[in-house]
């Protein structure tokens, strides 16, 4: 290998025309580094595992109790516990995701992403991967140590479906929380204010707590969350393969369908919002500055 | 001449300087709390959250009773409302204190101040706290216009039960200031799992009876129990249903007081202790990289 880098080029700027391969390799480097860390830190700092299951849980204890004192049909409980585990991965979503780009600022690596010879959405995709995987031992715990402790049942007759469902969740919840890692560091300041703003809210409109239906009373505030926000739509499809007696606001198929464009709708609006963000770091280099 | 003997004497903290401290910390609480950002926009953030915790409960209890359970809603709603103020100290101080130590770095050098750090940081975490405090009137508003809580008040009643209840929140608030100090990683998160532990065992949202027998001695150790209580019956006119609602106002003003008498003095020992210890190790400007 010569002074480039390289076993063939004899020039610098033979050296910078890379192929298509090379550019391939480099972001799914790029992928694999950003996810290491997350994925690595299960190990490595078991500080988190406590308090990311703790903290939870501890909420989902408290609106189990809540229905326990109403005296609400055993199935709520199940309700609460698999929504206590969805918001382990919002939660991800917004502090891990879309705050993220913001920390990033401030810490002095993101001039260093901008600088580095491979896309930003390799960087986000890592991101996502890892926390995805970190998160799930998370929501795991919770529902383990929830269904024990509450005596939750499940009647799951299609689990490979459930599976699916799932998955179809993560893409448009980690696709939104791309596109907010742009936003959120265009807002500078407010980042911090809008993560807090996108708890408790969210947990509302999404029906973390409840079925999401009880939202119909709220007139059109339930076509709002099923066309804008996956958790919702998710969930919703979760319970009606995970309960029985479970009546959702609508049929599975078309929540799945709805996830799926969400989606597509939410990765490209990421990609889109990158391309903004780039444009303004390489223009204005206000990006590099902290605190701002 | 020995060298001390060029030192000036050097005066105790007046009430003062304590005073001048405290003001000027208030209003760099405020600049960092509201992060200078566009007051319209700091209040929505201020206001969405709280409400939207309380439309959560109201929901669930819509969705279960159909509209039935006036009486429980109206004790879910002050509970989830008045739990704010809990947050809003236990985080404000709590987060002032790292804050300065882990972002700011400023820790060590308000410590080397003539001025005590005490005084300080009341009025650091002052804003989180009067925000809090919002929270908790709008919460109540929506409650009564759209939800149907019957407020009573019986000031005589509320207004000592609110100065010394919050007297033992900031107690609770002070010693979690002083352990976060001696705390290598993860400090930023036992706030919020301290008041999340308090918000299940104080009767919050749901009557103590629920909770398992053997989390009940807590449950009554805690001045929150307590101060909740009160300023139930103090807003509403009627305790919470179950057996602590069977107390009698006297009795549930007495066991605040004693809560809190014991709360504070161990608090502000501890407190002292931390800084002690804090001092003596080098974790003023100890930063974590959390």
């Amino acid at each position: 290998m010569n002074r480039y880098g390289s076993l063939t080029a004899r020039t610098a700027r033979e050296a910078a025309e890379w192929s298509t391969g090379r550019v391939i390799r480099a972001n799914l480097r790029a992928v694999v580094g950003r996810a290491y860390p997350r994925v690595i830190g299960l190990t490595r700092e078991p500080s988190w595992v406590f308090f990311e299951i703790l903290l939870p849980f501890l909420a989902v204890s408290a609106f189990v109790f809540v229905y326990r004192a109403l005296e609400a049909p055993e199935e709520f409980i199940g309700f609460v516990v698999l929504g206590g585990a969805m918001t382990a991965f919002w939660l991800n979503v917004v502090w891990m995701m879309a705050a993220q780009f913001y920390w990033e600022k401030d810490q002095g690596n993101l001039e260093l992403y901008f600088t580095a010879p491979m896309h930003l959405m390799s960087i986000l995709a890592g991101m996502a991967i890892g926390g995805l995987v970190m998160t799930s031992s998370r929501a795991l715990a919770v529902i383990g140590i929830g269904s024990v402790l509450y005596g939750v049942t499940y009647q799951i007759e299609q689990p490979l479906l459930l599976a699916l469902v799932f998955l179809l969740t993560m893409i448009p919840l980690y696709g939104m929380g791309m596109l907010f890692a742009s936003l959120f560091l265009l807002w500078g300041r407010e980042a911090f204010h809008l993560a807090q703003l996108l708890q408790e809210p969210i947990y509302f409109l999404g029906g973390v707590n409840f079925p999401l239906g009880a939202l119909r009373s709220f007139g059109p505030l339930i076509g709002v969350v099923m066309s804008t926000l996956p958790l919702g739509v998710g969930l919703d499809a979760m319970r009606q393969l995970a309960f029985r007696d479970m009546t959702g606001v609508l049929p599975v198929g078309v929540e799945m369908a709805i996830l799926v464009a969400m989606g597509i709708v939410f990765i490209i609006g990421a990609r889109l919002a990158l391309g903004y963000l780039e444009h303004l770091a390489r223009k204005e280099g206000r990006l590099t500055l902290r605190w701002q | 001449m020995a060298v001390t003997d060029r030192a000036a004497p050097v005066r105790g903290l007046t009430l003062a300087d304590a005073w001048r401290s405290f003001r000027t910390a208030i209003g760099l609480g405020w600049a960092i709390e509201s992060n200078w950002s566009d007051p319209f926009l700091f209040a929505i953030y201020t206001v969405a959250k709280p409400l939207a915790a309380a439309l959560i409960l109201v929901v669930m209890v819509q969705v279960i009773t159909q509209g039935q359970a006036t009486e429980f809603l109206q004790f879910m709603i002050v509970g989830s409302a008045l739990w704010n103020v809990v947050f809003g100290v236990m985080g404000g101080l709590v987060q002032s204190i790292l804050e300065d130590r882990e972002r700011y770095r400023m820790m060590k050098y308000v410590v080397v101040t003539p001025s005590s750090l005490f005084p300080f940081l009341l009025g650091r975490s002052l804003a989180r706290v009067i925000v809090s405090f919002v929270a908790v009137a709008l919460t109540l508003l929506i409650g009564v216009v759209f939800l149907g809580v019957e407020l009573r008040p019986n000031l005589l009643y509320l207004v000592p039960a609110t100065l010394i209840g919050v007297l033992g929140v900031i107690a609770i608030g002070v010693f979690m200031a002083g352990w976060c100090l001696q705390l290598r990683q993860e400090a930023w998160s036992y706030p919020e799992a301290i008041a999340g532990a308090l918000y299940l065992v104080s009767g919050a949202i749901f009557p103590i009876d629920i909770l398992p027998s053997v989390v009940h001695p807590l449950a009554y150790a805690s001045p929150t129990t307590w101060w909740l209580e009160a300023s139930r019956r103090g807003l509403l006119g009627h305790g919470s249903p179950g057996s602590i609602g069977q107390l009698s106002d006297g009795q549930v003003m007495l066991f605040l007081v004693i809560s809190v008498a014991i709360a504070v003095p161990i608090a502000l020992s501890l407190f002292a202790w931390f800084m002690h210890r804090a001092r003596e190790s080098g974790l003023l400007d100890m930063t974590t990289g959390s």
